[in-house]
């Protein structure tokens, strides 16, 4: 065949009959892309020899390295067949789970799929995956058994064997069919049964339940695979070869001369022939004889085989004369046996003819759509068909009609978009130039070679050429260029490119209806669009011109400028493209991210996103090498994100890039495209920052050994930590039940804050209402300054009064009464999950009260200083004591509060305005003066010194050598908090994911394999109704989660794919704590001695994160190790000196967060050195 | 006096020696390696943990002990603890090179820590990791100070990083509340001193929400303080303006 012209191409894109859209799914190294490689050769693309070494679509030079397929890519090639010309957009899809998203957008643009499956290895899980996602596009599918050869090769099999292999997968790829066809009727039957729970009152008299499941009465025969049916080729990509059972069939019937309608009934399956009678028998009556297929098929392909690798010379020549065939003699002569089996089967049995028949003669073409098909794209989650307003459901006719009249609603779908050298673009590329321009240039090249050797100063001609960027209009330029492409014919220079975009993006899309023409305005619809929204904001029947409408959500008017025929690596400019053909847009970027529906009507709903097997779940933190290309970092990342259907992109709060890709291979693909096309700078790759929430539990009722703790000792206990309380230094108060007591710098005002743990149930309502939290801040804040401009909305207020209520549900007892009334404010950022509550008697602020109790004019000052307090709560709140990380669960109670003083300044400060200039005295004095301490003291000005520096104070109260008094205030709440929750045992909570693993039965244990040894705990195991699929629930705390899905995939190799979604924090109780933690902080020296007593490894996140498990030994970690981006450790060896004994230790101190942190100190004792040591 | 053979010598290994001169006579006392440092600075409170032996030293390499009555003329007393905690506070100390060179490692880090911690991107307005501030530092070639503060220090790299980097420090989102006759003139006061100005309201106050930089805050609170005579105020409304949350990329 020849090469078919552009224009032969857009003559057959014309007849939307005899167009079929296929893509080639299969599990990876099935044979995809050798098989395309087959069916592209016999357009004349590649040579036919090259065919299924090439690749042709594997067009990234990591795919070739590597051997597979990452991305689909399409092409369109020519057949005919019968006297009709068909039209075949071809999509070639990778195989490799990480790349499944890439099979998603191939699906959907296609109306039928060739699944690939190899001989040898069967029924593989992406075999599956595939075939559910043929089915749940609803897209038909024909099979392709590739790799027969190897059975002969390789496993040398005989014909009967083979057969009965063959046979086997035929069964287990028609059982898995069959499963997908039974859950969806299960389900549908589901869905009828709450339907009719819904609206019980028609069916009530009838009782009988139906147990039959509805299975019997679907009929299903149409789904199966069958080779009679002309559904199934068995071919050798690589070999060349390929038949259905149709192509023997008409041989046969000929030469034997039975029917061939017979024959194809027959020819698969046991039937046995009669030689003699010429009668087809359903039961082998002479032992030992063979089927049909056996004996009439793959007897005959096994004997050729036989006779090649022999080298059986004669034997050779006497089957390919028979077969009528005409080996060359290059193919003849050659040594390798492989050619010449190519040479001969790509003759006898071509598997472009037998692939390409079938799917012409059983795949639908475009207008054949089904109507289920279009009802379940055009409906997005739960929404039904009917459920849509009137206008859209009048698109289905034309989506069924799928026409090209003019009047016909163009509908597009985009399902990715890909990134392509702005050079390779049509528009830009070097055309060939036509005779005369040839000639011209030829003329003009020849006057300048003249001239040139007039002058005979040659060495300025040899310039080499620049593609791109340099303007190329010099006649240097271009003569050189002339002569090296003297052969090919001239080209033309490319546009100068505008900017530095290197990459353009083309959108792989598909027109579902109508026609698409260049410059046609088209609504762009994201996939939130809601063509509902459309309709009521923009009157029916509205005529205004496209660009002036009101704006809708998720909507945007574009153009098509370019619109592209995809060959593969190859794009070919196009002026119009008819329905229901795959095509290439280009000029998209600014309007698609990664799909959409571009339709000229806005009535059209968005169609249903896209389905992804596997979703994003290898995290990586991602950073520039150099820290200056951070925005070109951001650039490429925005740049992967938009070429990749399935990677997901983050910032984190910490400021991390996160990466989030789908596996290890496609984490590699996105790095390398980061790399190389999108940033173009050297990045560095590391485990994102695993984040952590600090938190106090209640002082333990038992002790290690599960002995209770008597009062005497709980007492004994809190005299001892309060010694070693070094943390805490002098001048600060702490009674045995942790009230801390502190005053500011400047002696002014004395503050008493305690900490206590708030339940779990109160510290979850909390997070789930930070948004009501939020709103409420906004509110009251604006009621402090008296703007009433937001009315409370009836709704929230009633949010507000159930959440008040919720909290009051849960914090009941002596503890906590009258807490929720007190409640002053929430931290962190005002609407965390940490609550400051206030107990002095004279506060009136909390957060529930609106607007009428502050107005007073009184309470400004007050106020105030009340912010500070409130600002030191936040910031106590945002970072710990113990890590620098934020507290979640803790409830600060602020017992009293002293401002006398300083309000006694305030209110004698008034009094004494117009004295103010007279007195000049010392403010220290002021400050230092114990006597002023008591509330109620001398107020209007009874002593007159004391008069005299609190005016003075009036006027610089806040600039006095310890700074402004609210900084004072604040720094003084910030401290009491730290120190608060320091009294009491701390506690880390790790970031819990929860985990949702979808897996076979036969490889459930080693899901809880890995599950188990990642600390992982399994809250429920169900199946899945109608499958042999288990759905398991577990919890994975994130620190372990790096790898999981990695070690989950290899171990189950494949089977099953979990999915991580965060879900909430846990702390951990761990031996370590129960051995100090009446009241002494969370990781004491002694930390290291309990993983020691217990023996068993250390629970605790720090502990783990530090040390990765167990006792002692393990729990030094290794020198220089990172426990976390913000915590690094040291360890020397030095001595310890207990008594007379001499006991060397590996110190080993953790610094969390630039703050040396002394109790993190874990020691072990080693033999060896004790000799070095003494 | 003892015969000096190897048999009887008791030899301290691993010893940081701390010296001090008093009444001419030079006083040494064996210590452990980096545990003076950690004494002075309050970390290790166990005098156990840093000696390797009470006594005191006239040279400590050579085995040989003060004699008593010169700790009694130096010190005017004989308990050679007192003494030795004496010695070990205001004593000179050899830093091993080990020691300097943590101490180093640890301010560098401190130094980004503090410089990550105060900055931001100013395009996306996150901050930084700090592994990143570390490469960057190494990148200018930053070298550590040991007599400064590492805060001190993290401000002059902040300075010089915003040369190579987008980088700023996060501004502080303060409120003012301000009364109207004399809020016009500070305004034009306090314009130089903030970077952006949030929303202004006229109503019975003026009342202005903006950023600033968190260097100028006392400038500006002594500023509102003196000018209203203590009726302005001023209130921080956030420490830092840092993006909240974690982003997707749309």
């Amino acid at each position: 065949m020849v090469l078919n012209s552009l224009d032969k191409m857009i003559q057959l894109q014309k007849n939307t009959a005899n167009i079929r859209n296929i893509c080639i799914l299969a599990h990876v190294d099935h044979g995809k892309t050798t098989l395309a490689d087959c069916l592209i050769s016999s357009n004349g693309i590649i040579s036919s020899r090259l065919a299924g070494k090439l690749r042709y679509m594997d067009s990234r030079e990591d795919e070739q390295v590597r051997g597979i397929t990452m991305k689909s890519s399409a092409i369109s090639l020519h057949y005919a067949k019968g006297g009709e010309d068909y039209l075949i957009n071809l999509i070639d899809s990778p195989g490799h789970v990480d790349f499944s998203s890439e099979v998603s957008t191939a699906v959907r643009v296609c109306d039928g799929c060739i699944i690939v499956v190899d001989a040898v290895e069967g029924v593989c899980p992406q075999t599956q995956a595939v075939l559910r996602q043929a089915w749940l596009e609803n897209i038909r599918p024909v099979l392709v058994i590739n790799k027969i050869d190897r059975l002969i090769v390789e496993l040398k099999f005989t014909p009967q064997e083979a057969y009965s292999h063959l046979k086997n997968i035929l069964e287990q790829i028609n059982a898995l069919t069959g499963a997908l066809f039974t859950s969806k009727v299960l389900e549908e039957r589901a869905e009828r049964e709450t339907e009719s729970q819904v609206n019980p009152g028609s069916e009530r008299g009838e009782q009988v339940y139906d147990w039959s499941a509805g299975l019997e009465d679907t009929d299903d025969s149409q789904l199966y695979f069958s080779p009679d049916q002309g559904g199934v080729v068995f071919a050798s990509a690589v070999d060349g070869w390929g038949f259905g059972i149709e192509h023997f069939a008409r041989i046969y019937s000929q030469k034997i001369g039975i029917r061939k309608e017979v024959l194809m009934k027959t020819l698969w399956g046991d039937y046995y022939i009669n030689m003699k009678a010429k009668k087809i028998m359903k039961v082998d009556q002479a032992k030992g004889k063979k089927p049909l297929f056996v004996q009439l098929i793959l007897e005959n392909i096994w004997s050729l085989y036989d006779a090649v690798l022999k080298r059986d010379k004669e034997k050779i020549d006497r089957i390919v004369t028979s077969l009528g065939l005409k080996i060359g003699a290059r193919e003849a002569r050659h040594s390798d046996p492989k050619v010449q089996i190519n040479a001969i089967c790509s003759q006898w049995l071509p598997i472009s003819h037998a692939v390409l028949a079938m799917v012409c003669q059983k795949l639908p073409s475009p207008l054949d759509i089904t109507a289920e098909r279009v009802e379940k794209l055009m409906c997005t989650g739960s929404q039904t068909f009917d459920s849509l307003p009137p206008e859209t459901q009048a698109l289905k006719a034309a989506f069924l009609k799928c026409g090209s009249e003019d009047t016909a609603p163009v509908i597009i779908f985009v399902s990715k978009m890909f990134a392509v050298d702005a050079k390779a673009l049509p528009q830009n590329k070097p055309r060939p130039l036509t005779q005369e321009e040839i000639a011209q240039r030829r003329e003009r090249a020849r006057q300048r070679h003249a001239e040139k050797l007039a002058a005979t100063q040659g060495p300025a001609s040899v310039e080499p050429p620049e593609d791109g960027g340099a303007p190329e209009t010099s006649p240097k330029g271009e003569e050189t260029k002339g002569g090296e492409h003297q052969v090919e014919g001239e080209t033309l220079k490319p546009q100068p490119e505008e900017g530095s975009s290197h990459e353009s993006f083309v959108a792989f899309a598909r027109v579902f209806s109508g026609v698409a023409r260049r410059g046609k305005k088209m609504f762009v619809l994201g996939p939130k669009y809601s063509p509902v929204e459309f309709l009521r904001r923009v009157p029916s029947g509205f005529s205004t011109p496209l660009d002036d409408l009101p704006p809708v959500p998720h909507m945007a008017c574009c153009t098509l400028e370019n619109l592209y025929l995809l060959m593969g690596r190859e794009l070919e400019g196009l002026v119009e493209v008819p329905p229901g053909n795959v095509l290439g847009i280009g000029g998209l970027q600014d309007f698609v991210l990664k799909s959409a529906t571009l339709c000229s009507s806005p009535s059209c709903p968005p169609f249903v996103p896209l389905n992804f097997e596997a979703t994003p779940i290898v995290r990586v933190a991602v950073e520039p090498k150099h820290p200056s290309e951070m925005p070109q970092l951001v650039r490429g990342m925005k740049l992967l994100n938009q070429a990749d259907p399935c990677v997901q992109i983050l910032i984190q709060e910490t400021g991390e890039h996160v990466l989030v890709t789908a596996g290890e291979v496609h984490l590699q693909r996105c790095l390398d495209d980061l790399r190389e096309r999108f940033a173009k700078i050297q990045i560095s790759v590391s485990e994102p920052i695993i984040p952590f929430r600090e938190t106090i539990t209640k002082p333990p009722k038992v002790d290690m050994v599960n002995e209770e703790i008597g009062k005497q000792q709980k007492v004994a206990v809190i005299h001892q930590t309060k010694e070693d309380q070094s943390k805490i230094p002098e001048g600060i108060q702490v009674d045995a039940d942790g009230l801390i007591t502190l005053t500011t710098p400047n002696k002014l005002a004395v503050l008493s804050v305690r900490a206590m743990p708030l339940p779990e149930e109160v510290t979850r309502i909390l997070e789930e209402n930070s948004d009501l939290i939020r709103s409420m801040e906004q509110l009251t804040s604006s009621l402090n300054e008296g703007r009433n401009t937001q009315t409370i909305h009836q709704k929230t207020q009633e949010k507000i009064c159930e959440f008040k209520r919720k909290l009051e549900q849960h914090l009941t007892g002596r503890k906590w009464r009258n807490v929720v009334d007190q409640i002053w404010s929430f931290g962190p950022r005002k609407c965390g999950p940490n609550i400051l509550v206030n107990r002095s008697e004279d506060f009136q602020n909390s957060v529930w009260t609106g607007s009428g109790v502050k107005a007073s004019k009184e309470a400004s000052r007050y106020r105030d200083l009340g912010n500070s307090i409130v600002s030191g709560f936040q910031l106590a709140t945002l970072s710990g004591p113990m890590c620098e990380e934020p507290l979640m669960g803790v409830c600060f109670i602020l017992e009293k509060w002293d401002l006398s003083k300083f309000e006694e300044q305030g209110a004698s400060d008034k009094h004494n305005q117009e004295r103010r200039d007279v007195v000049q005295e010392a403010q220290a004095e002021g400050e230092a003066c114990p006597g002023r301490g008591e509330k109620g003291g001398p107020q209007d000005g009874g002593s007159e010194p004391s008069e005299q520096k609190t005016s003075q104070r009036g006027e610089s109260s806040l600039t006095d050598c310890y700074g402004p008094f609210s900084g004072q205030l604040i720094a003084t709440m910030k401290e009491a908090c730290r120190y608060a929750l320091q009294v009491k045992p701390q506690r880390l909570m790790a970031a819990m994911y929860t985990c949702d693993i979808m897996a076979t039965g036969d490889v459930l244990g080693r899901v809880y394999a890995v599950l188990s040894k990642r600390e992982g705990r399994v809250l429920q195991e169900e199946m899945k109704e109608g499958t042999d699929m288990f759905i398991i629930k577990a919890v994975l705390p994130v620190a372990e989660s790096f790898g999981f899905a990695d070690e989950i995939r290899k171990r189950t190799s494949g089977l099953a794919s979990p999915q991580l979604v965060f879900s909430h924090w846990e702390g951990t109780e761990s031996p370590a704590h129960r051995s100090r933690s009446q009241g002494g902080p969370c990781l004491p020296s002694g930390t290291s001695a309990g993983c020691a007593a217990t023996g068993s490894g250390c629970r605790d996140p720090l502990c783990r994160v530090l040390g990765q498990a167990g006792g002692p030994p393990e729990c030094v970690p290794p020198l220089g190790w990172r426990a976390d981006r913000a915590a690094w450790c040291t360890s020397q060896w030095c001595g310890r000196a207990r008594g007379s004994l001499l006991q060397p230790c590996r110190i080993t101190t953790v610094y969390v967060r630039r703050q040396v942190v002394p109790f993190l100190t874990f020691c072990s004792q080693t033999g060896p050195f004790l000799q070095s040591r003494i | 006096m003892s015969i000096f053979t190897p048999t009887n010598q008791i030899r301290l290994t691993n010893v940081a020696v701390v010296r001090m001169k008093r009444a001419g006579k030079r006083f040494e006392i064996a210590c452990y390696k980096n545990k003076v440092v950690g004494w002075r600075s309050g970390v290790e409170k166990d005098l156990d943990e840093v000696l390797q032996t009470h006594s005191v030293f006239v040279n400590v390499s050579k085995g040989q002990v003060a004699k008593k009555e010169d700790l009694i003329s130096a010190f005017g007393t004989d308990d050679q603890t007192e003494i030795c905690k004496q010695i070990l506070t205001k004593g000179e100390v050899q830093v091993s090179d080990k020691e300097r060179h943590t101490q180093l490692e640890q301010m560098f880090r401190d130094i980004a820590t503090i410089v990550a911690d105060k900055c931001v991107n100013p395009e996306t307005k996150r901050p930084y990791t700090v592994i990143l501030i570390e490469r960057a530092m190494k990148d200018i070639h930053y070298s550590v100070k040991t007599n400064k503060s590492t805060k001190q220090q993290a401000l002059e790299v902040i300075k010089q990083l915003k040369e190579k980097m987008k980088i700023e420090r996060a501004h502080m989102r303060l409120r003012f509340l301000l009364p109207v006759n004399e809020g016009k003139k500070l305004k034009e006061k306090l314009k130089p001193l903030i970077k952006v100005i949030e929303s202004e309201d006229y109503s019975q106050q003026l009342e202005i929400v903006c950023l600033i930089d968190p260097g100028c805050f006392r400038e500006i609170d002594e500023l509102i303080k003196k000018e209203t005579k203590g009726k302005g105020s001023l209130e921080v409304l956030n420490l830092k303006d840092v993006e909240e949350g974690d982003e997707k990329f749309e």
